[in-house]
């Protein structure tokens, strides 16, 4: 087990670095330049890339940048250069976890829920009503839905605001256009869990004990059900920890997603690097993370990886 | 089973906490304002670069210092001279020595006396190119300015001296007949020398230490959301200024900027997309600018047959922009003129487009006949040429409609190849294109803004335009004293350019979208850029 570890986690942080790498080598082939503005004069520009080490081949510049990042100095922004990569990171990311984090939840709850109901329920009424939800949900791109809900809870009936996130209920909209996906999906997978579940050997045995069936559900088969969710949430979370342009432009959420997006197109090379590092950090070990306690809770898996 | 249960809730539990942590971090940096009792709240674009004058600046800093910041002085809206930080100025007679002498009452929002240090501090700094400062180049007018800037000479040199605190003297290296137009730009700005004293230090978006000159100062400042500005009760001007408190709101979207008027949450929305000017057509909240831009397209000299001036004059006149403007929607407006259309000429109290004939007018069959005369007749062999344009809507509807047109009217094919926009923008400076999209929004209020970029050694001259006619024109016409004579070289040169060389073929000049609150007065606009001002609004009661 701890050689498997310990496997995982140097391949972890091996794939940073070449995701580092390249990166690093793909914003400098791009063109463009951070000091490149719509007005600004040739010489100018020219003086103030020389002045920032950005005409130095590239190589050199990136070996200044490994340099430096392994001393934990992630640079300064262009674009707001009183400001350091890591202070914006610091910044953003409560907003980030905290859309992300809320869109998780309500994902788990309502998906689970759901999926279980959808199974459950004796009316073929409410099983195909869920059963489109879900297709809805997974076909309807969420910054399309953004756009109903905002129209719909914001500019007609005036109920929610539909920008910033100076108040809670501001909130409200970008996470449930945040949810739908992971949910829908949650959802027909709980559904389809459920159903084999319930024709295991075990829960017939338990049904013939007289055993109530909300008590087979939450003691027996839920925990089941739990453990292949758990990959899927894996992906899920890095996907929505790690912030989503659309959804943050779209309600002009101050996040991470929308901060990528801007440092890309001003050419902010130090920040798209700090980003990227911070991000492929965050993605990495969540999946390292997945794959470890699944081998810890799943016995079979963990018997396989020491098989080899 | 059980451990792995708990295991499990453990996670989830997590994910709660650290929810609940970043919640709480929120809601502790904020403390509510949005909702001021007399708060305006405008709706901007996004967030772009720092709120110094002399390091990396972009539209947040434009709308900031238009609202909080006096320069020395400026023009109002029918061309007059409006003293702000300054109260009189001085210059000799070839326009190279200029003197101005500060208002003893201009006070920074601290209470301290606004010096003429003050000034200096702006410039200097600017001079370092670690700086950042893309206005930088404006200052080079000023003795000495550009060789500091490359690092030839000693800032001592500098052409700018400080005489008192009250007076400032700048020393110009040549003639300069539009120096004053200069002065609103961000380099020519203070910045308090106490506090701002060095580009990046993070002084600018401190409220402590973001002092300002002007009828408000900073009082909050939320990264990526919004900034708060206050009356500043030191301001020499009080009386005019009514409203207490301004929100601006970042929105990088444009539609989201849109529901947000339409819910309420803002009092302004600026720059929106034409389809809210079509929705809001005849409603009292629909307020269209001028923007002082001209949207063109630079053909590229060395790609044959673009080198061939009937060539350039057949696309020119082949293009119906009238027609190109009702597809594209209400904010494009058409002309043939490469100053702006909207561009006030001071001495005259005119549009400068208004003082003289059409450059051009557009005939088809002339069009047909130039194209035959230069070897491709009906388009016959004409190669095809690609147009590079920012993948924006505007420039995508643009770019399709004369693909068609020139299609139709000249039978030749243009190849369309959207970019991104800084690829776009790299593309054009490095002369890679065959026909590329500009866009000119003035700097200042003085058509030498549009006629210096096709200069031989022009900075923005990026199709290979090398005409010592031109140069001479428009050289004469920065030095030349005499205003009316100084208009007719302005026009001669323009004419010259595009109504005879048909160096770049013009298309439209571009109005802004904004919704206003029909409650608010007083809203202006700025003469040299076109954008709206908001130090003297108000809302009615």
């Amino acid at each position: 087990m701890i050689q498997y570890m310990i496997k995982r986690i140097v391949i972890g942080v091996l794939s940073l670095f070449v995701l580092v790498g390249i990166t690093f080598f793909l914003t400098r082939a791009i063109p463009g330049s951070p000091f490149e503005s719509s007005n600004v004069s040739g010489e100018v520009l020219e003086m103030m890339e020389n002045e920032y080490g950005l005409n130095d081949p590239v190589i050199v510049q990136y070996g200044t940048y490994l340099l430096h990042v392994i001393q934990g100095d992630f640079g300064y922004s262009y674009e707001n250069p009183s400001q350091s990569v890591t202070s914006i990171i610091a910044e953003f990311l409560p907003v980030t976890i905290m859309t992300g984090g809320l869109a998780l939840l309500l994902a788990i709850v309502t998906g689970v829920s759901f999926g279980i109901w959808m199974v459950v329920s004796k009316q073929k009424i409410i099983q195909r009503a869920l059963f489109s939800g879900t297709i809805l949900g997974t076909g309807i791109p969420n910054f399309v839905l953004a756009l109903v809900l905002i129209f719909v809870f914001g500019v007609k009936f005036h109920w929610l605001p539909v920008a910033g996130g100076s108040e809670w209920e501001s909130y409200i909209l970008p996470v449930c256009s945040l949810a739908i996906y992971p949910a829908s999906v949650i959802c027909r997978m709980t559904a389809h869990l459920y159903k084999e579940e319930m024709k295991k050997e075990y829960v017939v045995l338990a049904k013939a004990k007289g055993m109530q069936w909300e008590r087979i559900v939450w003691k027996h088969v839920l925990r089941h059900i739990w453990l292949p969710l758990f990959n899927y949430l894996g992906s899920a979370a890095a996907f929505l920890l790690t912030g989503s342009f659309a959804i943050e432009s779209i309600f002009t959420i101050p996040g991470l997603g929308s901060q990528f997006v801007h440092a890309i197109s001003n050419r902010d090379y130090t920040l798209i690097m700090g980003l990227t590092i911070f991000m492929g950090t965050v993605v990495i070990s969540i999946q390292v993370l997945v794959d470890l306690l699944g081998a810890w809770i799943d016995p079979k898996i963990r018997r396989s990886y020491e098989g080899q | 089973m059980k451990r792995k249960h708990y295991l499990i809730w453990a996670c989830v539990l997590l994910i709660v906490l650290s929810v609940m942590i970043s919640s709480w971090k929120i809601s502790s940096r904020k403390e509510e304002n949005l909702s001021g009792e007399e708060a305006v709240v405008v709706g901007i674009g996004s967030e772009t670069g720092g709120l110094d004058p002399a390091g990396n600046i972009a539209l947040t800093y434009l709308t900031y210092s238009v609202t909080a910041l006096d320069e020395l002085l400026t023009y109002n809206e029918s061309g007059e001279i409006e003293y702000r930080a300054a109260d009189s100025y001085e210059v000799n007679e070839d326009f190279t020595e200029w003197t101005f002498h500060l208002r003893k009452d201009g006070r920074w929002s601290d209470g301290s006396f606004v010096t003429a240090k003050d000034f200096l501090n702006t410039i200097q700094r600017a001079l370092d190119p670690k700086s950042g400062s893309g206005y930088a180049n404006y200052l080079f007018p000023i003795k000495n300015a550009e060789e500091i800037y490359m690092g030839e000479q000693d800032m001592e040199t500098l052409g700018v001296s400080v005489e008192d605190d009250y007076t400032i003297h700048f020393s110009l290296e040549e003639p300069c007949v539009y120096f004053l137009k200069l002065l609103r730009l961000p380099v020519y700005t203070p910045s308090n020398s106490v506090y701002a004293t060095e580009v990046g230090n993070g002084w600018d978006k401190n409220p402590d230490t973001s002092l300002s000159n002007g009828p408000y100062y900073l009082e909050e400042y939320i990264p990526e959301q919004y900034f708060t500005l206050k009356k500043n009760p030191y301001y020499w001007n009080q009386e005019q200024v009514k409203t207490e408190t301004i929100v601006f709101r970042f929105f990088s979207d444009q539609q989201s900027l849109q529901s947000a008027y339409e819910t309420g949450e803002v009092d302004i929305a600026t720059g929106l997309p034409s389809s809210s000017a079509e929705l809001y057509a005849g409603e009292p909240d629909l307020v269209l600018t001028n923007s002082i831009a001209t949207r063109y397209i630079y053909p590229n000299l060395s790609v044959e047959p673009l080198d061939d001036v009937r060539v350039r004059k057949a696309i020119n006149l082949a293009i119906d922009r009238e027609a190109l403007c009702k597809m594209v929607g209400q904010e494009a407006e058409p002309t043939v003129n490469f100053i702006a259309k909207y561009m006030v000429n001071s001495s005259t109290g005119q549009y400068y487009s208004e003082e003289t004939e059409p450059l051009f007018e557009e005939n088809v069959e002339e069009a047909r006949r130039l194209l035959a005369e230069a070897g491709y007749p009906n388009g016959e062999g004409f190669p095809e040429l690609v147009y590079k344009y920012p993948s924006l809507e505007l420039d995508t509807d643009t770019a399709q409609v004369i693909q068609e047109q020139l299609k139709q009217n000249l039978n030749i094919s243009i190849q369309l190849q959207p970019q991104e926009l800084q690829t776009n923008y790299s593309d054009r400076r490095a002369g890679d294109f065959d026909l590329c999209r500009m866009n000119w929004t003035a700097d200042f209020a003085d058509p030498y803004t549009y006629l210096s970029m096709l200069l031989s050694n022009g900075t923005y001259n990026c199709s290979g335009i090398n005409d010592p006619v031109y140069d001479k024109l428009v050289e004469a016409s920065s030095r030349e004293l005499d205003a009316q004579k100084r208009t007719t070289l302005i026009h001669e040169a323009e004419k010259w350019a595009v109504g005879e060389q048909f160096y770049i073929i013009p298309l439209f000049s571009v109005k802004t979208c904004n919704l206003v609150n029909p409650d608010i007065e007083n809203l202006h606009t700025i003469p040299a850029t076109g954008a709206l001002e908001y130090r003297y609004m108000e809302r009615k009661e």
